[in-house]
C-alpha cells in the first residue's frame, strides 16, 4: 500500500501529527549514529512528523543522536518534537535542569511536547501534584516558551493514569501502551483512552507490539496486524520503536495510505489475543520490573534488589550521574 | 496459596511467633471473641478465622489438632481450608480435629481448585474435601484463586465451576458459596458483576492494600452493597516482611484488618500454638481501631505501599499456584518470554 501517512489532530492543541511516530529508545539502539540519522531522514521523507525521546534513554545518546539528525537540513522545523523529563517524583527544580539538558542535546530552543516520564507507582500522582512537584516545572516551561505542550507517560497501571488525569491538571497529551493484549488485560484502552478523548487530551499510543517480540515469536499476531490495531484506535499517533531502516520501512508500509482495520477485525484480533493476554505474559511492563528503571525506584526511595535479573541488567546499563546508590 | 508461599509465610509466622515465649498453660483470652453477621446468610462467625494453609505447615499432627481445639474453646468458629493445600493434608488435619462432635461447633469452609476446569472436576474435588474433612456438608464452598483476567469467563462458561456451586448447594453439600483471589480488584468486580448469588467473597485486606490496587477501596463496598460476607485475608501480607522490617507491628496490622468496616471475619495464618494465643489475645474483646487511627496507619505506610513491595500476591507470581498456571495453559515464571 502506498500514499501519505494520515495526519491527525494532536488533541485540542491545533497541531497535526503523523499517525506513526518514531520512538526514541530504539533510535538509541541503532548500531551507529549514521544508522540513526538514516532512520530519522527516511522517516521524515516518508511522512513521519512526530518524534519521541526521553532525558534518560541510553544516558542521553538517544537525544544527542536525534538532535544531531534534526540539526541537518532544517529538519527540526518539520517535526513535532517530544521528550520526557525523569524526575520520578523529585522536585521541579531538577526537572528544569533536565529540560535545559534535553534542549541542549536536541539542539533546539523549544520542545513541542514535554512529558513527565514513567508515571508508574501508586504515589506518583501525589508526588507530581505536591507543592514543588514536577507539574510546577511544566507550567514554568510553558510560560518560558521552552515547551509548547505538556503531558505524562507510563506503562504500569490504568488506575494511576486515571488518577493523574482526574486530579485536574490541563494535560495536552498522555502516553500509554495500546495493543490488542492491553485491550482485555488491565486495560488502558478501556479505562484511560475514553477519558482522554472526552477531555480532548491527545493520546500517544506506545508499545503497539508490546515492546518485546513475544507475541510475534509465538505467532499470536504479526507485526503488521499489531501496528494496524494500535493505529486504528482513536489516538493522535502511535509511537513505534525501530532501530533499523528495515523496520522503519516495514512500518511505513503500514502507515502510508493507512486505513483503519474496522471494528470487526479489531474485535477478532482482541478475541484471538484474549487468552494469552490474561496472565500478562506479553505485557511485561505491567507485570514485571522489566521496564522499570532502577533510577526511578531509587528516586522514589524504593529498594532495588540487585539479585533481580531485570534490575541487574539495567544497573549495568546505567553509567551516568543518575546511577542509583 | 502455593507451597512456596506457604513456606514464606511459615518462616514469617515463626518470627512473629517468636515474640511470645513458653508453651505452659494456655492463657485464656481476656474476653470472648466477638461474632459478626456473615453477610445475609443469618450465620454468625467469629471475627477471626484460622487459615488452612498454615495449619498444614504444622509438622506435628497432635499440635495441629490442639491448635484447632484451643481455637474452638476460645470462641473461634470460622475455619478456612482448600482442596489443594499441602496435597490434602490441611483438610485431613482439620477433619481429624473436628471429629467427636466438634464439626457442629464450627463454620467450615473449604475451596475448590478447578483453576478454570469444568464443573465435573469441581464435584469430584468436593467429594474429596467432604471425605477428608469427615463431614457430609460444608458451610461455605469457595472458588479458589480467581487471579487471571480470564477467570470470570472460564468460571461462568456453560459447565464451568459456577454450575458446580449451584449444584452443591442444591444437593445440600454446602450451605453457602463464594470465591477468593489475591491478585486484582478488577477481577473480583467482574466476578461480582455476573450477578450470581454468591454468599461470600474473600480478598486480601491490610493497611498496604488500603492504598495500592486496593480491594478495600474497590471490592469491599461492592460486596457489602450486594449483601455478601467479605472475608479478609493476608492481614500481615502473607509473608510478614513489613513486620520483620519494622514497618508495622503484627498487632497493629491484624487490628487494622479486623477493624475495616464491613468485614465479616479475618482469616489468619496460624502455624503454632504461640501464634494462635497471640492472635486470640488480640481478638478477645476486640475493640476496632477508630477511623482516625486507621487513617493515620494508612498514611504512615502509604509511601512503601506504593510500589507493591509488601504485596507480592498482587505484584509477583509467588503466591499463584503453579498448578493454576499450568491448567490455564500459561508458561511457568521461568519460561516467561523475558
Amino acid at each position: 500500500m502506498s500514499g501519505a501517512i494520515p495526519q491527525r489532530p494532536l488533541g485540542r492543541t491545533g497541531v497535526r501529527v503523523s499517525a506513526l511516530a518514531v520512538g526514541g529508545h530504539h533510535l538509541g539502539d541503532a548500531p551507529t549514529y549514521a544508522d540513526a540519522e538514516r532512520i530519522v531522514a527516511e522517516a521524515i521523507d516518508g511522512g513521519v512528523t512526530f518524534f519521541d525521546n526521553c532525558w534518560e534513554y541510553h544516558n542521553g545518546r538517544s537525544e544527542e543522536w536525534l538532535g544531531r539528525a534534526l540539526a541537518t537540513g532544517g529538519r527540526r522545523d518539520r517535526v513535532v518534537l517530544m521528550t520526557k523529563v525523569c524526575t520520578h517524583g523529585r522536585d521541579a527544580s531538577l526537572a528544569t535542569k533536565m529540560l535545559d539538558e534535553s534542549l541542549r542535546r536536541l539542539r533546539t530552543d523549544h520542545l513541542d511536547v514535554w512529558q513527565v516520564h514513567g508515571v508508574v507507582f501508586d504515589n506518583d500522582p501525589d508526588l507530581a501534584y505536591r507543592n514543588g512537584g514536577v507539574i510546577e516545572a511544566l507550567d514554568r516551561a510553558k510560560q518560558a516558551g521552552k515547551a509548547r505542550f505538556v503531558g505524562f507517560t507510563g506503562h504500569k497501571s490504568p488506575e494511576v493514569h486515571y488518577e493523574m488525569i482526574a486530579r485536574g491538571y490541563p494535560w495536552d497529551t498522555c502516553q500509554f501502551p495500546l495493543n490488542p493484549f492491553d485491550a482485555t488485560y488491565r486495560s488502558f484502552e478501556q479505562r484511560v483512552l475514553p477519558e482522554c478523548n472526552r477531555r480532548g487530551i491527545a493520546v500517544l499510543g506506545m508499545k503497539p507490539m508490546t515492546g518485546r517480540a513475544g507475541p510475534i515469536v509465538h505467532k499470536v499476531a504479526s507485526p503488521e496486524e499489531l501496528l494496524r490495531y494500535a493505529m486504528s484506535l482513536p489516538v493522535a499517533t502511535t509511537i513505534c520503536g525501530m532501530e533499523s531502516v528495515d523496520k522503519l520501512r516495514a512500518n511505513l508500509k503500514v502507515a502510508q495510505g493507512f486505513e483503519s482495520m474496522g471494528a470487526r477485525s479489531m474485535q477478532e484480533l482482541r478475541d484471538r489475543c484474549r487468552f494469552t493476554a490474561a496472565d500478562g505474559r506479553f505485557e511485561l511492563y505491567k507485570v514485571s520490573l522489566a521496564f522499570d528503571n532502577p533510577q526511578a525506584r531509587d528516586a522514589h526511595g524504593f529498594p532495588n534488589d540487585p539479585t533481580e535479573k531485570e534490575v541487574k541488567e539495567q544497573l549495568e546499563e546505567v553509567t551516568g550521574t543518575d546511577k542509583p546508590r | 496459596m502455593s507451597a512456596a508461599s506457604a513456606t514464606l509465610a511459615l518462616s514469617s509466622s515463626a518470627r512473629a511467633g517468636g515474640r511470645t515465649s513458653g508453651r505452659a498453660d494456655p492463657p485464656r483470652p481476656p474476653a470472648p471473641i466477638p461474632r459478626r453477621a456473615f453477610g445475609r446468610t443469618g450465620a454468625q462467625v467469629s471475627i477471626i478465622g484460622i487459615g488452612g494453609s498454615h495449619l498444614g505447615d504444622v509438622r506435628d499432627p497432635v499440635e495441629a489438632v490442639r491448635i484447632v481445639h484451643e481455637a474452638i474453646a476460645a470462641g473461634v468458629n470460622f475455619f478456612d481450608n482448600a482442596w489443594e493445600y499441602h496435597d490434602g493434608r490441611s483438610e485431613e488435619l482439620l477433619g481429624r480435629a473436628l471429629q467427636g462432635g466438634k464439626r457442629d461447633q464450627v463454620f467450615l469452609m473449604t475451596k475448590v481448585c478447578t483453576h478454570g476446569q469444568k464443573a465435573d472436576v469441581a464435584m469430584r474435588m468436593l467429594e474429596d474435601s467432604l471425605q477428608r474433612l469427615g463431614t457430609d456438608h460444608l458451610d461455605l464452598w469457595q472458588i479458589h484463586e480467581c487471579i487471571y483476567d480470564n477467570d470470570p469467563d472460564l468460571h461462568f462458561a456453560p459447565g464451568g465451576v459456577v454450575d458446580a456451586l449451584a449444584q452443591a448447594k442444591q444437593q445440600g453439600k454446602t450451605r453457602f458459596v463464594g470465591f477468593t483471589g489475591h491478585k486484582d480488584p478488577g477481577i473480583h468486580l467482574r466476578m461480582l458483576a455476573h450477578g450470581f448469588p454468591f454468599d461470600a467473597v474473600q480478598m486480601p485486606l491490610n493497611c498496604f492494600d488500603a492504598t495500592f490496587r486496593s480491594f478495600e477501596q474497590n471490592v469491599l463496598p461492592e460486596a457489602v452493597k450486594r449483601g455478601l460476607a467479605p472475608i479478609g485475608m493476608k492481614s500481615l501480607t502473607g509473608a510478614g516482611d513489613p513486620v520483620r522490617e519494622g514497618v508495622v507491628t503484627a498487632d497493629e496490622a491484624l487490628r487494622y484488618a479486623m477493624s475495616i468496616p464491613g468485614v465479616a471475619t479475618t482469616v489468619t495464618g496460624v502455624d503454632s500454638l504461640d501464634v494462635l494465643r497471640q492472635n486470640l489475645a488480640i481478638a478477645g474483646g476486640f475493640e476496632p481501631m477508630s477511623a482516625g487511627q486507621m487513617s493515620a496507619l494508612r498514611e504512615r505506610v502509604r509511601a512503601v505501599a506504593a510500589d507493591g513491595r509488601h504485596e507480592w500476591y498482587k505484584t509477583t507470581t509467588h503466591f499463584d499456584a503453579k498448578v493454576g498456571r499450568g491448567q490455564h495453559g500459561y508458561p511457568t515464571p521461568e519460561e516467561l518470554p523475558l
